[in-house]
């Protein structure tokens, strides 16, 4: 019996010197902030896709290129941009216009931001005007008939890129 | 003790608050009819106002928390009462930051539905008088 009452004294003593009366709220806390960080891995946000890089076919240089479903003017790729930067010497505007395209390569639809690059005269190459979802100025952000040369030093359109910023929403 | 009793609260509360909004068709609702003007992140641009930490700010007062329905960037949206209602409280949630001060009820589609039929026609001005109001209220506490 003496030897039970020895080992439980023991085992109890060396217990308490391991761990900390507000041990209990410390792993509380972890585990809830631990379990907010999960979706944060990059292993949960592979799994949700990475919409600024979506499986692609096409030229960005032609007005078929799917990006190019709403778009009304020249394009960044034939101006010494891309469909995703602007040229050297231009600013690209923050405030943009946006809508969606269906990408042939996996049929989803993408929510696409035509960032115009602004601050030179017109580039005057690869001019594309498919306007597909375009509306008439009294829907201002739904219409490409104004200059988006918006929130830049300059309001001197350039051209246009067109930016994958999301994946389209559908209810299912 | 009670602050971490209190934050641990605030932890649940927020999964409470946030059980209604579907946040992918929030967030594609946000970008098809908000971040054109007001960036990915809320961040406005040039004359486009700041939400980001900013917009919480008029929850304060029942004419600030109407003004984020009236203002025609929300009122004469193509989006209908449920899911302006749900990028609101979305917008609260993600874009608002510590600038939210009170305890935020969700705005519900009927609450928008009666709002979003006053819509602003004025709105700089009518802006600074609220956040002006806003901050005189504040100081006196």
């Amino acid at each position: 019996m003496k030897f039970l009452d020895k080992l439980f004294e023991q085992q109890t003593r060396q217990l308490a010197q391991r761990s900390s009366r507000r041990g209990m709220l410390k792993t509380l806390g972890g585990l809830l902030v631990g379990a907010g960080t999960i979706p944060l891995l990059p292993v949960a946000r592979a799994a949700a896709e990475a919409p600024g890089h979506p499986v692609e076919e096409g030229d960005p240089g032609s007005c078929d290129y799917w990006r190019y479903c709403a778009i009304d003017g020249f394009l960044c790729s034939c101006c010494g941009g891309s469909e995703n930067t602007c040229p050297p010497g231009t600013e690209m505007s923050p405030v943009t216009w946006i809508g969606t395209c269906r990408n042939p390569a996996d049929g989803r639809n993408y929510v696409i931001s035509y960032n115009d690059c602004c601050g030179k005269s017109s580039c005057g190459a690869c001019l594309c005007q498919r306007d597909e979802g375009d509306r008439p100025p009294y829907r201002p952000d739904k219409t490409n008939d104004i200059n988006w040369c918006l929130g830049t030093s300059s309001a001197a359109y350039h051209c246009s890129t067109a930016i994958v910023v999301g994946v389209a929403f559908e209810e299912k | 003790m009670r602050t971490v009793i209190a934050f641990i609260c605030l932890l649940l509360c927020a999964a409470v608050a946030a059980g209604d909004i579907n946040p992918q068709r929030a967030q594609f609702n946000y970008q098809m009819s908000c971040q054109g003007c007001h960036a990915p992140d809320g961040s406005g641009a040039g004359a486009v106002p700041r939400m980001r930490d900013h917009v919480g700010v008029f929850l304060a007062t029942a004419a600030g928390r109407e003004y984020l329905v009236r203002v025609p960037g929300s009122a004469v949206s193509a989006l209908s009462d449920a899911d302006l209602a749900e990028v609101l409280n979305w917008i609260v949630l993600e874009i608002a930051g510590s600038s939210v001060q009170v305890a935020f009820e969700p705005y519900s589609a009927q609450e928008v539905a009666r709002l979003r039929q006053h819509p602003l026609n004025e709105v700089a001005r009518y802006r600074a008088q609220l956040l002006a109001e806003i901050a005189s209220t504040q100081s006196r506490e």
